[in-house]
């Protein structure tokens, strides 16, 4: 028998990790809840630096990075010492963990609102801010590998694998999504292109989806749920097929959030058939859940823990059977760019992170307080308000993503658009958003209930901060092995083949998916009239970044006959290929604008930037003032340039010399344009709205046959 | 198009065959892995959490 060692565990850094959790939690789901009455109320846009485009990145990374985010480390932290039967390796690098996840959230709080963005979904942070997560990141891996590898258990539970597999994956995904070259402190381009950039962006958002609110959520699960329901998991045997099936399958997945674009058919096709695969182990993982709780459901009844961990696995068996089915094309190509994706996320957001975080909240709140849980009644009614919170969010839209998608397309008899004007069919669904608000609003009541009662139960307590516990020493000599038992001890009894295994893995689908996309790139038939951007258009494309149009407005025009119709001709790859960073959107909250160019005059696109009901009435787009005001700043275009010519793009030698007066030249053609239609205002030829112009007017006309 | 794109790319027919095969082979070693794990280990595997 080992020397019997004793130590204490760090619930300190597992209660800030807590707190930041469900203070952010707030923050992220208040914004939510301002977008969703600027949808109903565009007046409530107050711009320039809380119009829903630039808050709408600021709600998704407060959600994912800062309240999940906190909500992981918190999981994470509490089990592994558990699990393993060691404190944290490093108390200092906790802390420094902590801290500066908390200075990268705060500087997204600032610089996303002021449209320093990459626009990038869930990847939208400045290239300085994606060194400094980097950084946090292999803090927290080391202080995560030193634990388990001091550990006194020679088992690595399962919890660990997937947190492991979580670590690995999101450090792969960061560093490839992002790879981009520095303009100024605040402005870069990606390496990536177009059609490329694209698939390297959804192979990085699907699996941040993937491995940032799944696996370690699922890790938490395997560990919390048992303990809740204190009972061991239904089926471990499931659990591993589960691990080695889900992380494997769902790196491949990523393409589907592509379907009917410009890429590549057989690339499209991949991420279709293991999405349906994904099917699979979602629900193992789902039903081994759920399954843990049998004999014990009479205790699910009246254990609010257990009520929140419950809906939240459903949440998650619903999201994962949703998901596989809106990648088959015929189904996504009624629900992409519709608010059914939206209601899709948010099953999975509210139900499965929010609902499991809140479970694990009121689980271990009363432990780490040494008391009871401040009351019961609250938290059953937090489960109820939020429950109903998530029903009253997801059902409008989903009616609201089919009525609109339907709309979309309806022919007339005589073979037109029945609804041609595309705001008929925003008008259309705008009682679902208003429900949207009351479901959002909801759920955020339930937050400040749960909040108070977990404040509540922390003031009558007494905090342990270091929870003392005692465990045999580690045996150095591994223990004899069991016929059979070997060959998979080798990976699963050491962390660091576990790490490598799980690397391979889910490299291989990166690999097998982007690398001929950037082999093929080269290869593309270059369309002869596709030419750079002006380096006017350039500002102004910087502009439409900036104010975050592209959560909005979609630039891709898929092959089907009522698209083709409404926008134009569909998009083709060797359209986009000096984009940087592509600009498709996931989201028609307005109408395609691919081939918006040519289609109104300059005066049009400026009465409708500084109110767009003038040329829209009932219009729920945010109005843009401040770019009629605002001086157009010129100063980098030169940088710009110069780094999009090292990437590839074919601007002439020494062009950065002469852009700034290029850009005048142009700026002035285009005053001329509105004062020739009628708009007087003096000095326009330096305001933002004469590039926002300039760029909205060239979008998509590269292939157009211009009338001799 | 999509047809000259990909048969610009050496050996692709593998790719598809390739991703099958190690999917397969990856769901094989979990399922065997699984199966022939000796009951008791399993059990203690499963009842970790609850051991802390």
């Amino acid at each position: 028998m080992n020397n019997i060692e004793q130590f204490q565990y760090d619930n300190k850094i597992v209660r800030a990790f807590g707190i930041a959790s469900f203070v952010f939690a707030l923050v992220g789901m208040l914004v939510g809840l301002i977008m969703a009455l600027q949808m109903v109320m565009p007046e409530l846009n107050l711009g320039p630096y809380l119009t829903f485009g630039r808050l709408r990145p600021l709600h998704t990374n407060a959600v994912i990075f800062a309240f999940v985010g906190n909500g992981i480390f918190m999981g994470v932290y509490y089990s592994l010492q558990r699990l393993v039967k060691a404190r944290m390796w490093s108390d200092k690098l906790s802390w420094i963990h902590f801290w500066l996840w908390q200075v990268v959230i705060l500087c997204a709080a600032i610089t996303l609102p002021l449209g320093l963005t990459t626009s990038g979904e869930y990847s939208e942070l400045i290239w300085p801010l994606d060194i400094l997560i980097t950084v946090v990141w292999v803090i927290f891996g080391v202080n995560m590998f030193g634990t388990i590898l001091t550990r006194r258990e020679s088992h690595l539970y399962v919890a660990i694998w997937f947190y492991i597999a979580t670590w690995v994956t999101v450090a792969v995904l960061h560093i490839v999504r992002s790879l981009e070259m520095p303009v100024s402190w605040t402005e870069s381009y990606p390496i990536f292109s177009g059609v490329q950039e694209a698939l390297v962006q959804w192979w990085y958002g699907h699996n941040a989806v993937a491995f940032f609110l799944t696996t370690p959520y699922l890790g938490m699960m395997y560990y919390f749920l048992p303990k809740a329901a204190n009972r061991p998991v239904f089926s471990y045997k499931l659990s591993i097929i589960h691990f080695w099936a889900l992380i494997f399958i769902y790196i491949w997945a990523g393409p589907h959030h592509l379907l009917y674009t410009s890429l590549p058919d057989w690339v499209q096709s991949l991420g279709t058939v293991f999405s349906i695969m994904l099917i699979a182990p979602s629900w193992g993982g789902m039903l081994n859940g759920l399954l843990t709780l049998r004999g014990a459901w009479d205790r699910v009844a009246n254990d609010p823990v257990l009520k929140f961990m419950v809906v939240a696995v459903i949440a998650y068996g619903m999201a994962t059977f949703e998901g596989p089915m809106l990648s088959i094309k015929s189904v996504n190509a009624i629900s992409h760019f519709t608010d059914w994706t939206i209601a899709h996320v948010h099953v999975g957001a509210l139900g499965w992170n929010g609902f499991l975080t809140f479970g694990v909240l009121y689980w271990l709140w009363p432990r780490m307080y040494r008391t009871e849980l401040y009351s019961k009644q609250l938290a059953n009614v937090h489960f109820w308000v939020g429950t109903l919170g998530i029903i009253f969010y997801a059902v409008p839209l989903y009616f609201a993503g089919w009525t609109q998608a339907l709309m979309w397309k309806e022919f007339t008899p005589e073979g037109t658009l029945a609804w041609g004007n595309f705001l008929d069919t925003v008008k259309q669904i705008l009682p679902m958003y208003w429900l949207r608000v009351v479901g959002g609003t909801l759920f955020f009541v339930g937050t400040i209930i749960g909040v108070y009662n977990l404040y509540k139960t922390g003031a009558k307590g007494q905090f342990m901060a270091n929870e003392a516990t005692e465990a045999p020493a580690r045996e150095r000599r591994p223990a004899p092995l069991r016929a059979g038992e070997h060959w998979h001890r080798w990976i699963e009894g050491r962390p660091m083949q576990m790490l490598l295994w799980s690397t391979i893995l889910i490299a291989i689908g990166g690999i097998v998916q982007i690398v001929p996309m950037v082999f093929v790139e080269s290869q593309i038939p270059k369309i002869s009239t596709v030419q750079p951007y002006t380096p006017l258009e350039l500002t102004g494309r910087d502009l439409y970044i900036r104010e975050g149009c592209v959560g909005c407005h979609s630039q891709m025009i898929r092959p089907f006959r009522d698209e083709t119709e409404r926008y134009g001709e569909y998009s083709k790859s060797g359209e986009y290929i000096y984009d940087r960073p592509f600009l498709w959107g996931s989201k028609r909250t307005g109408p395609d604008l691919w081939r918006q160019g040519g289609k109104y005059p300059d005066s049009w696109h400026y009465n409708h930037m500084l109110d767009p009901t003038t040329m829209s009435p009932g219009s729920i787009m945010p109005a843009y003032p401040h770019m009629l005001e605002d001086k157009l700043d010129l100063s980098d275009l030169p940088a710009k340039i110069n780094v999009l010519r090292k990437l590839g793009t074919p601007y002439s030698k020494d062009f950065e010399k002469y852009a700034i007066g290029n850009a005048r030249e142009q700026a002035q053609k285009i005053a001329k344009n509105l004062a020739e239609q009628g708009v007087k205002d003096q000095n326009i030829e330096d305001k933002e709205i004469v590039a926002m112009i300039a760029y909205l007017q060239r979008l998509g006309t590269d292939i157009k046959i211009h009338k001799q | 198009m999509y047809k000259y794109l990909l048969e610009s790319i050496d050996g692709i027919q593998w790719f598809g065959i390739g991703s099958l095969l190690i999917f397969f082979c990856t769901f094989c070693f979990a399922a065997i892995r699984a199966f022939i794990s000796p009951k008791e280990d399993m059990d203690r595997m499963a009842r970790m959490p609850l051991e802390d």
